[in-house]
């Protein structure tokens, strides 16, 4: 099993508040992927089993929605915005200015494993772009020293959980 | 201009969020009001009365949606509130979902009150986790006060409220596909009709509105229809968020009647051009909406006034672009989102956007052909006005509006294989 | 209940000038069809709920402010529809280059190239020239350059995404129609591909639609696949030639061989929906194993003859033994998929010439003791069921029954009822099957208990007063006559909760237009008789209409060959019509039924047996008993297309010409007389049934006298002529529960029965439905295989008083209880060996280690 009962136990709170379980899907992915920090067929299959709907059905919705990763990710996913709001106030240049901060290229995890850095569609923060989000949090109004020290923080963090 | 807040009342107290503090700044006054004094066609007819209108970019009379609900057949009537917000430009639900979200739960129960509604869902995007959290939590408060569930108020009336987050679909903001994508199927939009006013979820009745729409609810039964009326003009009442973005100096999100000038909110709000640029163009109510030129900029925000400037109020996302932006880079920054966002049920949208999308970033990558530009304006042709869902325009409307207000940027382009204007917006 | 056969509200519309009537409810497609005004499509199908998602069907409505899809706009009273203004054909024409983008345009080589949706549509429009100057790719994205190309997605489905039109039939069939999650559709916009669940196999019973529906090229089917053109390729119109249920198909084939089925849409059997044995089925027919001479036992050996010695020697030792011993020495066994004119004549040939009544087409175990003609069973089996009746059914008992595998047009008319109508459904079984997905409860009896289960339906209807039309003295009457003697007792036999029977019963009351619908575990059963007993009871207690109780018949022509009288007892009626056209009297002796005929041979009351297209020696479920039999029989003549296990126990071996190369008709299991055409002949050493039949006739100067019109005209007559006895609302029968044979050393039930994708023991000579189903297996649920430490693929001795085999085992999908199937459609495995009539089919099993 894959999916911890605490996830198993979220997934079937949530269910029962749908007149259908079918409705349970994207909960369940959401919640799996929270745990696991990716989806992939396996997941699924454990999805269909504790929502008890086909196989079929929960890998066609998975794939339909993007914002869960497909396969493993380092422990940070960068996501950064490159819609027009943001870009008009150099979106562009902070995806440079992270992929030299980073050593890696788009799509590219770090070798420690810690980040992975892609670039997706406006995320709802046009208001203070740039932005960027990171696993489940958003980092807005972005600068260079911002960055410097959100990276500073969670190598930190990655740290402490190390130990 | 002198604005009353509505919104944004107690936008800034930190603890706005927390259902005391809401009590104590006058929540949940509005809907004991109605379960007490009202039959629900009363509240409809409030609601119609106040004039409010969708806020989610159709600006569609509230009050009159709800109207079309049919009533016993036999089914359960549902209510999904649209927190997907995810055209780009709009920030201003998550504001409320953050913020103030016993406002929109206060909302949802008037609303579910006037159509017969006792189950609710809150769709909201599922990049907005935090927000998200903040709505569950205000819901979990709710529900532990007695004001969600069974009886409340000892009105006899009940109500369940779930919140359901999305996994990254622009297309699941369009109402179909919502409810689509709550049923757990794939994000797809779906032939109307029938309209979900009919058969919506699960087949069943059902009624959805825009975060904002919901919100503004209480204050209008706390102030009644003469002060909502106050604001905005005759057809496009009360107040409304506009999220201002791009390249002013203070871009945030902003509470002002309808029928203020864009350019207050630009120049006064957003603290004008950034650095003093100058203007080149604004995308005056989401990226789907076209283009206002500087020469418009006094405009009044309002759905008719936008609507004769030859553009839309839409979801009120205001995206200002100055004079070092390229038009085709900007377009294409578009209609790469909207290639990417088509839900691919149908033909024009699956295949239009995809093509559009190889177009306009050839042209932008220099190797844009002679003839480029027409076939463009064709495929939009056969694109506008045949796909199921409204996503085929969204991506049409700035796509003739870009090349309409800037062909010789599209044409230099294909000509000399470059920008006229290099785009390179700094990161400091 | 479904809103069939009211009278519908009628709505007048204009299109394209043409004023029509139509049906409210009808989309614009369907009137504009109605007044011959095509309206192109891809996504729109008639069977399946419209999408709108092509965009092809946009046509011009008045006061519509943009065009509307045809296909899922309903007609509107004086609505102004336009299907060719410039606007439309240009909305068309855009369609159509933007489902050219990335098509390969690899028509030469594909093999929907002349029946392509989208060639013929491009053809029409006139899209001459491309627009498009990119690479073609499905997928249009910088870092994904795919094509996704010839990807197996199936045993027999294969997928060229690059030619898909994302119509999304394929999917919707699968879900809709047949209920099956083994196909979808993944990613989303430009990027959405069709193909199998992640890891798996699109490998349904039914999975063959998808290609057929596919209004591309992007399904094809291994089975036709760069085999022949299509329009080069010659059609005949038949019939599926295994099961009852007569799905009407188009056999595709040219001076070489047959090369696919396709379907040939009748909507009151099959809807246009194939399952996997009537598309493949017709394979065997190609067979390179076919028999293609007469063989002749010399020295215990078989060796190759001439017609001509093989006709004399049958015709002399058929005259010997009748002159010498008696007609009555003679018996006959016919197949239950021989056309209604070779049963017919089959018949007149046994009782009018050779005199003798000892025939029979029922190879299923009959009853030894008691005669086949039990009122109560051929009642039922007879009903005149009529498969379209289902969508105005409110409850339905499907009892004894793998619905699916027994029945697959019924099985998916049941699911449309379900589906649309809200039909309520039952399913009472030894075993669980696929219904479960659509029963409100799925009952599981245990073995050999459908006798008790029938008898605690009648204490639950008697008990809870639910009975019509008798009076309560009558109704303790009948309760008395029934073992077990209580509700309870049968609940305990049965391991079925009390409650459920009474839930059933109530729903069975209730219902306006209730169905009983029993099928093959029933007709295996040894109970069969005492269990119709108790359904004919039912059936009566709780005035289900006649037509509605049934127990459905499994062969292709089996009730064909009922109503020619390919069977020892005759109803007055046939005896008459037959005596009318033979010109004297059928023989008095008594017949004998199948069971009867083969211990009639034990016994030496019975001497020779002609076999036409039947193989009793691996189908008949008491193997040592048939076999014993026919070995001690003294001469045995098969016709048949192959060598089987019974036609290598014969004298004489005559190559028999398959159903699709002769014309005839099949009887299909609602009296449906359905013909067939004769598509390819067969090759010169073969025969058909009927000509073997008069080849015999006259050698022995015994000549039948039709001619092929006149023998198609008196066999329709009789089908026509059939007249039933209906079930008699006032009668009831005793029902009683039989004595299960002791087996502790035996504990689990065996059944047997046809795989999923096999049929009777032809289907072994079809290519595409052994890649579904290569091999014999023993199935056995996970629970107990689990106990046993027995994983798919294990080895297992399956062992009974009878016989021992050794099989690989497959943890069953369905199976919960302790119960047991091996398939009997592999010859090399001689399942009926474990089944005797003592045995009673218990077995014990033991895991093999040697993996
Ligand atoms: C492609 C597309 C995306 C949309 N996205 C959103 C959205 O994110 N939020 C929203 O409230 N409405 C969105 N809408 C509008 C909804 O379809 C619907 O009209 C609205 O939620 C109705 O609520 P309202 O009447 O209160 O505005 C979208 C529409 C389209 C065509
Ligand atoms: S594979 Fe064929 S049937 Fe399935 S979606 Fe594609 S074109 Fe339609
Ligand atoms: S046939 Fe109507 S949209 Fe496809």
């Amino acid at each position: 099993m894959i999916l911890k009962e605490s996830t198993i136990k979220e997934i079937k709170t949530r269910m029962v508040r749908y007149p259908s379980r079918r409705s349970a899907i994207l909960p369940a992915l959401t919640a799996a992927y929270r745990q696991v920090g990716h989806l992939n067929n396996a997941v699924y299959k454990e999805i269909s089993r504790v929502i008890e709907i086909p196989y079929v059905e929960i890998a066609e919705a998975a794939t339909f929605y993007t914002m869960f990763p497909k396969h493993e990710v380092g422990k940070y996913l960068i996501q950064v915005c490159h819609n027009i709001s943001c870009s008009l106030r150099g979106a562009d240049n902070m995806l440079l200015y992270l992929q030299e901060k980073l050593g890696i290229k788009m799509g590219e995890t770090t070798p420690d494993n810690l980040f992975t850095l892609i670039s997706v569609e406006c995320l709802g923060g046009c208001s203070a772009a740039p932005m960027m989000q990171i696993n489940q949090d958003y980092y807005e109004d972005l600068t260079r020293e911002k960055i410097d020290n959100i990276l500073a923080d969670l190598r930190a963090k990655a740290d402490e959980e190390g130990k | 201009m002198a604005q009353e807040l509505v919104f944004f009342k107690y936008i800034d107290d930190p603890n706005q969020h927390k259902i005391d503090t809401y009590i104590e700044h006058g929540g949940y006054q509005a809907i004991q009001k109605v379960l007490k004094d009202f039959k629900p066609p009363d509240v409809i007819a409030k609601v119609k009365e106040s004039g409010v209108r969708g806020r989610g970019g159709a600006g569609f009379p509230a009050g009159l949606k709800w109207s079309f609900v049919p009533q016993n057949t036999g089914k359960p009537i549902y209510l999904a509130c649209n927190g997907d917000e995810s055209e780009p430009g709009t920030c201003k639900d998550r504001v409320i979902m953050e913020n103030d979200p016993h406002m929109l739960i206060e909302g949802i129960m008037i609303c579910c009150y006037a159509i017969n509604a006792h189950h609710a869902f809150i769709y909201i995007r599922g990049e907005f986790a935090f927000p998200a959290a903040r709505v569950e939590g205000a819901v979990n408060e709710a529900y532990a006060k007695g004001y969600l569930g069974k009886n409340i108020f000892n009105s006899g009336f009940d109500l369940d409220v779930v919140v359901h987050t999305g996994g990254g679909a622009y297309i699941c903001g369009e109402e179909t596909a919502l409810l689509s994508s709550l049923e757990g199927s794939r994000g797809n939009s779906r032939i109307r009709p029938p309209f979900p006013a009919v058969s919506g979820l699960y087949k069943c009745p059902t009624v959805i509105n825009n975060v904002e729409t919901l919100s503004s609810l209480p204050s209008i039964f706390n102030n009644g229809i003469e002060w909502y009326r106050s604001h905005g003009t005759e057809k496009s009442p009360g107040t409304k968020i506009f999220s201002l973005s791009g390249n002013v100096n203070k871009p945030g999100n902003y509470e002002v009647d309808l029928g203020t000038p864009l350019s207050y909110v630009i120049n006064e709000l957003g603290g004008g051009m950034q650095d003093g640029h100058k203007l080149k163009a604004i995308i005056p109510g989401g990226s789907s909406t076209p283009l206002l030129m500087p020469d418009q900029i006094d405009t009044p925000l309002d759905y008719e006034s936008m609507a004769a400037a030859g553009s839309m109020l839409g979801s009120g996302a205001i995206i200002v672009i100055d004079e070092r932006c390229c038009m085709v880079w900007a377009l294409m920054k578009l209609i790469n989102f909207y290639a990417h966002e088509s839900c691919g049920r149908c033909t024009p949208c699956r295949e239009g956007t995809a093509w559009l999308k190889q177009l306009i970033n050839r042209i932008e990558n220099g190797e844009g052909q002679q003839g480029d530009i027409e076939l463009i304006l064709d495929a939009c042709d056969n694109i506008i006005g045949r796909t199921i869902c409204p996503l085929g325009d969204a991506a049409v409307m700035p796509t003739r509006s870009f090349i309409k207000h800037f062909r010789d940027e599209f044409e230099y382009h294909i000509e000399h294989k470059t920008c006229k204007v290099k785009t390179d917006y700094p990161f400091v | 209940m479904s809103d069939n056969g009211k009278e519908k509200e009628q709505i007048t519309l204009t299109i394209d000038g043409q004023s029509v009537t139509v049906d409210k409810g009808t989309t614009v497609l369907e009137a504009a069809g109605q007044i011959g005004i095509h309206i192109p499509t891809f996504c729109w199908h008639p069977k399946l709920d419209s999408i709108g998602a092509c965009r092809m069907c946009l046509v011009a409505v008045e006061k519509f402010p943009k065009p509307a899809v045809a296909c899922a706009t309903e007609v509107m009273p004086d609505m102004i529809v336009k299907t060719n203004t410039d606007d439309i054909v240009k909305a068309r024409r855009g369609v159509l280059e933007f489902l050219l983008l990335n098509h390969p345009l690899d028509c030469p080589t594909c093999d929907k190239g002349g029946e392509c949706d989208l060639q013929d549509n491009v053809f029409h429009f006139g899209i001459d020239k491309s627009r498009q100057t990119f690479t073609r790719h499905r997928v249009i994205d910088e870092d994904t350059h795919t094509t996704f190309d010839d990807k197996r997605i199936g045993p027999e489905v294969i997928r060229n995404m690059n030619r898909c039109v994302t119509c999304y039939k394929c999917v919707r069939f699968n879900k809709e129609i047949a209920g099956e999650y083994d196909l979808g559709a993944y990613e989303r916009g430009n990027h959405t591909v069709i193909d199998a669940p992640p890891g798996e196999q699109i490998d349904n019973f039914y999975s063959g639609n998808v290609v057929e529906i596919c209004p591309v090229g992007a399904l094809t089917n291994t089975d036709w696949r760069y085999k022949v053109r299509n329009w080069v390729a010659k059609k005949a119109d038949s019939v599926c030639s295994h099961d009852a249920d007569g799905q009407n198909i188009t056999l595709w084939y040219d001076q070489r061989q047959l090369w696919r089925t396709t379907s040939r849409r009748n909507d009151a059997v099959d809807e246009g929906w194939l399952c996997n044995i009537a598309r493949y089925g017709y394979q065997y027919i190609n067979s390179p194993d076919r028999l293609k001479q007469p063989l002749i036992k010399k020295e215990g050996k078989q060796v190759p003859a001439s017609w001509d010695e093989a006709i004399d020697l049958i015709a002399r030792r058929f005259k010997e033994i009748k002159e010498k011993k008696g007609s009555v020495c003679l018996a006959g066994l016919l197949g239950g998929n021989q056309s209604v004119e070779t049963a017919y004549l089959f018949n007149k040939f046994f009782r009018n010439k050779l005199k003798t009544n000892n025939l029979d087409y029922r190879l299923e175990y009959i009853d030894l003791k008691g005669s086949d003609e039990n009122e109560s069973y051929n009642c039922l089996y007879r009903a005149q069921f009529k498969i379209a009746d289902l969508e105005k059914a409110d409850v339905v008992l499907v009892f004894a029954s793998n619905f699916i595998k027994d029945h697959p047009s019924v099985n998916l008319r049941l699911r449309k009822a379900y589906r649309k109508f809200g039909t309520q459904v039952y399913t009472v079984n030894p075993v669980e099957t696929k219904s479960a997905d659509i029963s409100i409860d799925e009952m599981v009896y245990a073995p050999d208990m459908e006798t008790a289960f029938v008898a605690g339906m009648i204490h639950a209807i008697i008990d809870n007063k639910l009975y019509k039309n008798i009076d309560a003295a009558k109704a303790s009457e009948i309760k008395s006559k029934l073992t077990p003697e209580s509700l309870a007792e049968a609940a305990r036999m049965c391991g079925i909760e009390e409650n459920r029977f009474v839930a059933l019963a109530k729903k069975l009351a209730e219902a306006k237009y209730p169905f009983i619908l029993a099928g093959d575990y029933l007709m295996a059963s040894t109970k069969r008789h005492r269990t119709a007993n108790g359904l004919y009871n039912i059936a009566n207690l709780l005035g289900i209409p006649d037509t509605n109780a049934a127990i459905l018949a499994s062969q292709a022509n089996s009730l064909g060959a009922d109503r020619v009288g390919v069977r020892p007892n005759l109803s007055p009626n046939l005896t008459k019509t037959l005596e009318e056209k033979w010109g004297e009297a059928v023989p008095e002796s008594a017949g004998s039924n199948t069971s009867q005929i083969f211990k009639n041979i034990l016994d030496e009351e019975i001497d020779a047996v002609f076999v036409l297209g039947a193989n009793p020696a691996m189908r008949y479920p008491d193997g040592p008993f048939v076999n014993s039999a026919l070995d001690k029989l003294d001469f045995l003549v098969v016709a048949d297309l192959f060598e089987t296990a019974t036609s290598l126990k014969a004298d004489v071996v005559l190559p028999l010409a398959g159903w699709s190369e002769q014309s005839g008709a099949f009887v299909n299991l609602e009296g449906r007389y359905q013909r067939f055409d004769k598509a390819l002949p067969s090759g010169p050493g073969i025969k058909t049934g009927i000509d073997i039949i008069n080849a015999i006739a006259d050698a022995m100067e015994l000549p039948l006298g039709l001619n092929t019109a006149e023998l198609t005209k008196e066999a329709k007559d009789i089908v026509d002529g059939f007249v039933r006895i209906p079930r008699d609302v006032n009668k009831f029968f005793e029902v009683r529960q039989a004595q299960i044979p002791e087996h502790q050393e035996y504990p689990y039930r065996l059944m047997i029965g046809n795989d999923l994708h096999h049929f009777g023991y032809v289907t072994e000579h079809c290519p595409s439905l052994m890649r579904f189903t290569p091999e014999p297996y023993l199935e056995i649920s996970p629970n107990l295989a689990e106990r046993l430490g027995i994983e798919n693929d294990t080895l297992v001795r399956v062992e009974s008083t009878t016989g021992k085999l050794v099989l690989k085992a497959k943890l069953s999908e369905h199976f919960e209880g302790e119960v047991l199937f091996i398939p009997n459609n592999f010859a090399a495995t001689e399942v009926n060996s474990l089944i005797s009539r003592e045995g009673g089919g218990w077995v014990k099993i033991e895991k093999l280690d040697d993996k």
